[in-house]
């Protein structure tokens, strides 16, 4: 069961592991697409929130 | 005390016992169980015939390895076509009306199809979240989407077993006491109604029966994906 990889498509540098073609390659842009969320969110949770600076009169 | 429309469908108990319970087993108490004899009666042969080809049709698509869910979702179509069918009948409850129920049939049978993917064929199950053949520009918001709704099958499951078969008792309902209320009025118009609510009856009869075979196709086809 599932998508089955069809020999015809031949694939260099980058496309070879992430394209929408190969069941290899829709699983990679699946768990890049996830860890690229993922990041986001931890990179705004633990970003550092800025303060009001305190000005001297 | 006004009785509102929705107090048919609260769930019934007597002294703190959920009367729900006896609502439930009433199923199991009413098919019948083959026997020990070599030739069995006329009933038991017919429904054995009936959950063979259902089941067989059912599980055509699916590989050897879904085979072993058989037994779970036969008996699950035959109590949920038992439950719905008897809650046509008058004064007795239909426990799928009740979302929680619909939802704890659903949330842990498409969960367990979730999880089998996950552990037996992981790229398999990963590779269906983007579509064969997707455009470039298009790949993060499918699998996005394809995310989404994922989780919002066994919502989905839960809800339309429930939101059909509520919708149904409903309008039996307001059809009933519409007949009741214009048969001194209005003969003619009440006779009338009355027609309609019959067709509303055999109407419910199939819904009952599909929207059960809905609910373990799709549990069927989650499987397919996943084993």
């Amino acid at each position: 069961m599932g998508g089955h990889d069809t020999g015809s498509h031949q694939f260099t540098g980058i496309a070879k592991y992430f394209n929408s073609y190969t069941i290899t390659g829709r699983r990679n842009c699946v768990l890049a697409t996830y860890a690229t969320i993922a990041s986001l969110i931890l990179f705004f949770k633990l970003k550092p929130k800025k303060q009001a600076a305190v000005t001297e009169k | 005390m006004t009785l509102s429309l929705f107090d048919q469908f609260s769930s019934p108990s007597f002294l703190g016992i959920p009367m729900i319970l006896m609502a439930l087993a009433l199923p199991w108490l009413l098919i019948p169980t083959p026997t020990s004899r070599w030739l069995s009666n006329r009933v038991v042969s017919l429904q054995g015939w009936f959950i063979a080809r259902f089941t067989n049709q059912l599980f055509l698509p699916l590989n050897v390895g879904g085979h072993k869910w058989a037994p779970l979702l036969a008996s699950l179509m035959m109590f949920l076509l038992t439950l719905n069918m008897l809650g046509l009948m008058p004064y007795i409850f239909t426990p799928t009306t009740q979302l929680s129920l619909n939802l704890g049939l659903a949330v842990p049978l498409w969960l367990a199809t979730v999880l089998i993917g996950m552990r037996n064929q992981p790229t398999h199950a990963l590779g269906h979240f983007l579509p064969e053949g997707t455009p470039t520009a298009l790949i993060p918001i499918l699998i996005i989407m394809q995310t989404i709704s994922l989780f919002i099958r066994p919502l989905a499951l839960g809800v339309r077993l429930t939101a059909n078969l509520t919708a149904g008792h409903l309008l039996i309902h307001l059809i009933s006491s519409a007949v009741f209320v214009l048969m001194p009025m209005m003969p003619v118009v009440a006779i009338l109604t009355a027609v309609l609510l019959l067709l509303l009856t055999m109407l419910e009869v199939a819904v009952a029966m599909i929207q059960a075979y809905v609910f373990i196709l799709l549990l069927s086809l989650y499987l397919q994906e996943n084993v």
